[in-house]
């Protein structure tokens, strides 16, 4: 045990070594605590739904930040309001689909690696013709189909989104099940179901959760694309794709408009980087071979 | 290898199989009502009390799943993927007219992801961990965390609103008139080539300058991607035992780097080029939305946002089929590339 | 001993240190030895002992945070002095080397005619068509069967074997004066091992040049070698001639290795192990670096370390307890003879 906190202490110790690494945990400690103190920094109308942004002027023009509203109006929404809830929503986004996802994926994974023959061949052909529809063009027809609002974006996400870990759980899982332990496993008559959830899965879960970390940002992005093209999140949800989304319609007078791009964009880019340098980070310290 | 060809082949009918069964199973999930709707193509249509039922009865609404299936996969087989309401034409027009361009811009793009990616690549895995390789990670980092649409706002926001240099769109009114006029053949449908082939250089100019915007975003946003790929697969050539016979053969750095490495270095690059070929396909839904260009990405998304069923299911196909295809391609130059595959 | 012939090369006092992020790793600690023309010298250790890393500081060849010390003279020139440039005209030309895994040696997309090729060109400044004639004519020499043909193969067509033959074609296609061998055999089967061995000392007879053969396997350090280095956590343990160390082992770590070696001449109960395992590069033992597992252990060698004496004419040695080492040999002896 005393033996296994060293070895963590050293990863951290190691983990905290690149300045990258510091930059992306700070980042995202920041975050956090935004997402958290939402309601202190922005409280809610009372009787409203939080993720709505209040309405703050009826005319559609927007208007230049300002000490009532820092980072200025846009469609009418107050764009810091959006910007400060708009965290939540990320971290909603990324942390649910990428687990849901990952989720499915790990079961997919174990059960064609541990089935292997037909079953596995026909998982992997089903998981082969998930991954040869474009993910984001997927997204979009999916929630097209299932309607505007941010649950749909996220089962829209999911539905599309578990391939990857399938192929990374099989893979390990049959590189694993020829490694010596687990031959010794079978040798003492343990059944191949245990040896998979007692031996193998414990040992494949870490790069899963790596690749987890290091997908949220590429969700947000996604997600955030979808209501910029208008088949995300409805109009005036706390999203920062939604704000973005409304520059969209001042894209010839972008000199009135840049606050709402500006401020959401660095959001966002921030949210992405932090959970993109974490990721990497992630990788490179537990697991070297995977570069 | 010809044993690899031919599987990769065999699964190809599979797949593509396996596609129509996810799109289908979208039109089945829109519900027989909003199918109607699309059918629809006047509101005078409707006029008459049982003009709803008719059009059930005509286009088989009311017929069990399978059957439905089969006819519409038929008419696909036919190449018919329905109507367009936005486009108000058959899908598969409207997509072929919007493919050029896309594919123009894709082209164009291509050239300096790809040979900027690695270039940048190489020299940050052979400088690592110095200044020069950190600044390039650091940039590269940002533009990999950059959604798309944003950087295309901003890029826009600086060369137009700013700098009046690029603007978004397709051509100037002037070069749009020229296009039209009786003299300018389209061999290709993409203005840069034909301009050139009609030895109209202005039109050359212009095409290629509402092509920058585009090509600079995606350019920023896939270096980072091609670069880190090509830098940590140098990093892990370089610390292979050739690399030190090279070294200990007496070869220079230049030579070691140039010739041993990097040709190592790049089979996993190709690995993912083919794929990155088909997101970058996929990522101008986007790029062409904020720019204004019509081709099939600004038409999925049009077609998304007006909910336009056919439209973009339409697209999704050709997308799709552009994508196994390319995967396909490239699994087998990737044969050709590594010598050890070749065998195999 | 060859005391008045002049050395090829000669290394003084080599330390070779890294830095690492677990902290300072000294992997070779201050060691001596010289290579006659014509000679085979044998460096021979545990894995981790530092005897590839003296390789690779010679040639220098080593990563960025390595610190290397002390001198090597190469035919009078201080190697560590040289500009990178003139190194590179040394590397492949005087001083070539082969590596112990010849899969990964070998780079997978280039054919092993062009891998030889190249340094032909570069060394002897040949044409591409002579070089590519002197390429099949090395992997003939090297008994490599149809080189025309082998000549445009990639490394992976061929066997384990050949393709260390192949290597050592490549090493010697510019005939160099030392060839420095970094276990050649270690990842070949044991009949292979013997060709291999065997092709070596016909080319060495055939280009006179030194060999320098770093290996575990004292097996090997008996086909080949004419003086042997016993390596030991970074320093040398015992120097001297070939035949001496086999008859005459003086350190308790040579005497364990020599009786490490399974015999048939004699009935043996079970088979020796030296005790324990090499230490932590990292966290070395106070004192003589071999206390952690010596039998003959006392008090002072777990204060200060023994320097390296030499006890007979050319045989030099790490230890405090020779004498020790001696009765407790003769004892052995008296026990073999029963």
């Amino acid at each position: 045990m005393s033996e296994k906190r060293t070895e963590f202490r050293r990863m951290m110790r190691r983990y905290l070594k690149s300045p990258t690494n510091v930059l992306g945990t700070v980042l995202l400690i920041f975050f956090i605590i935004i997402a958290i103190l939402a309601p202190v920094i922005c409280p809610p109308q009372a009787g409203q739904d939080p993720f709505k942004i209040p309405i703050a002027t009826w005319s559609a023009a927007p208007v230049a930040p300002s000490a009532d509203h820092p980072f200025g109006i846009i469609g009418g929404r107050d764009i810091f309001y959006g910007v400060i809830w708009g965290t939540r929503s990320a971290f909603k986004i990324g942390l649910v689909v990428s687990l849901i996802s990952a989720f499915i994926g790990v079961i997919v994974g174990s059960i064609s690696s541990y089935f292997g023959g037909w079953i596995d061949e026909i998982l992997m052909r089903i998981t082969d013709i998930f991954m040869s529809i474009p993910f984001l063009v997927a997204a979009m027809i999916m929630t097209t189909i299932l309607g505007k609002g941010l649950g749909n974006v996220m089962i829209a996400l999911i539905i599309f989104g578990w391939m990857r870990v399938a192929r990374l759980i099989r893979g390990n899982i049959l590189q694993a099940k020829s490694e010596q332990y687990v031959l010794a496993a079978k040798a003492l008559g343990i059944k191949d179901g245990k040896i998979i959830i007692k031996h193998i899965l414990p040992n494949t879960i870490f790069p899963v959760l790596v690749q987890v970390s290091m997908r949220i940002g590429s969700l947000v992005i996604t997600a955030a694309a979808l209501s910029f093209l208008g088949v995300g999140a409805e109009p005036g949800y706390a999203d920062w794709g939604t704000i973005l989304s409304y520059s969209r319609n001042w894209m010839t007078e972008l000199s009135k408009s840049w606050f709402a791009i500006l401020y959401p964009g660095t959001a966002m880019v921030l949210f992405v980087l932090a959970w993109n340098l974490v990721g990497d980070g992630l990788r490179d310290t537990f697991d070297p071979k995977m570069k | 290898m010809t044993a690899y060809i031919i599987r990769r082949l065999l699964l190809l009918p599979v797949i593509l199989f396996g596609i129509t069964l996810i799109i289908f199973s979208m039109i089945w999930m829109l519900g027989p009502d909003r199918l109607l709707a699309t059918y629809v193509k006047s509101p005078e249509a409707l006029k008459s009390e049982d003009a709803a039922e008719r059009l059930i009865k005509k286009y088989g609404l009311d017929e069990p799943t399978i059957v439905q299936y089969f006819k519409w996969i038929g008419n696909i087989a036919q190449g018919d993927l329905g109507y367009s309401n936005i486009a108000k034409k058959p899908v598969q027009e409207a997509i072929a007219e919007r493919i050029p361009y896309t594919l123009e811009l894709a082209m164009w793009a291509i050239i300096p992801v790809i040979a900027g990616g690695i270039w940048l690549g190489v020299i940050s895995g052979i400088h690592h961990n110095q200044p020069l390789d950190h600044g390039i990670r650091i940039v590269s980092l940002i533009g990999w965390s950059m959604p798309d649409f944003v950087f295309g706002l901003l890029v826009l926001l600086l060369f137009y609103t700013i700098l009046g240099w690029f603007p978004p769109g397709y051509l100037s009114y002037e070069s749009e008139a020229i296009l039209r006029s009786a003299e300018w053949t389209k061999y290709t449908h993409m203005a840069t080539i034909d301009s050139i082939l009609n030895l109209n250089f202005s039109v050359f100019i212009d095409a290629f300058r509402h092509l920058i915007g585009p090509i600079l975003t995606i350019s920023y946003l896939w270096w980072a991607y091609v670069l880190r790929i090509t830098r940590s697969s140098m990093l892990e050539v370089l610390k292979k035992d050739y690399i030190r016979t090279a070294r200990a053969k007496g070869l220079s750095e230049n030579v070691v780097i140039n010739k041993h490495a990097r040709k190592n270095a790049l089979i996993p690059v190709v690995t993912v080029a083919g794929g990155m070929l088909v997101s970058l396909l996929a990522g101008v839904v986007i790029v062409e939305s904020v720019f204004n260009r019509p081709g099939l990405g600004r038409f999925t998304a049009d077609a998304a946002t007006q909910l336009d069923y056919f439209s973009i299911l339409g697209s999704a196909m050709v997308f799709s089929v552009i994508l196994v295809l390319v995967n396909l391609i490239v699994d087998i130059s990737y044969a050709f590339i590594d010598p050890r595959i070749r065998l195999s | 001993m060859n005391k008045d012939k002049k050395p090829l090369l000669e290394v003084k006092d080599l330390t070779t240190y890294f830095h690492t992020e677990d902290g300072l790793v000294k992997a070779v600690d201050g060691i001596s030895y010289e290579v006659f023309p014509g000679e085979t010298l044998g460096i021979v250790g545990e894995s981790g002992c530092g005897k590839s890393v003296n390789a690779l500081s010679i040639m220098r060849l080593l990563e960025s945070n390595a610190d290397v010390g002390g001198s090597i003279s190469f035919e009078g020139q201080s190697l560590p002095e040289l500009s990178e440039r003139q190194m590179r005209g040394i590397r492949g030309n005087d001083i070539a080397m082969i590596f112990q895994e010849p899969m990964t040696a070998l780079n997978p997309v280039f054919t092993v005619g062009d891998q030889i090729e190249e340094a032909v060109i570069l060394h002897q400044k040949k044409s591409r068509d002579e070089a590519h004639q002197m390429a099949i004519e090395m992997l003939r020499k090297v008994g490599i069967p149809e080189p025309t043909k082998r000549v445009d193969e990639y490394p992976h067509e061929l066997s384990g074997g050949m393709r260390q033959r192949a290597m050592i074609a490549m090493a010697l296609s510019c005939n160099p004066r030392v060839l420095i061998a970094d276990e050649p055999t270690t990842a070949l089967d044991v009949t292979i091992q013997a060709q291999i061995l065997e092709l070596m000392k016909s080319l060495q007879d055939e280009y006179g040049m030194s060999i320098v053969m770093i290996t575990h396997d004292l097996g090997v350090i008996a086909e080949v070698a004419d003086r042997v280095v016993v390596m030991y956590a970074g320093k040398v343990v015992e120097y001297t001639d070939a035949l001496t160390l086999f008859k005459n082992p003086k350190h308790p770590y040579t005497w364990g290795l020599l009786n490490a070696i399974p015999r048939l001449d004699i009935e043996q109960e079970s088979l020796y192990n030296i005790p324990g395992v090499v230490p932590d590069p990292l966290h070395f033992p106070k004192g003589c670096k071999f206390n952690t597992r010596c039998s003959f252990c006392g008090e002072k060698c777990k204060q200060e370390e023994p320097e390296l004496i030499e006890v007979e004419e050319n045989h030099f040695v790490r230890c405090f307890f020779i004498e020790k080492v001696e009765k407790e040999k003769a004892k052995t002896k008296a026990g073999e003879n029963l």
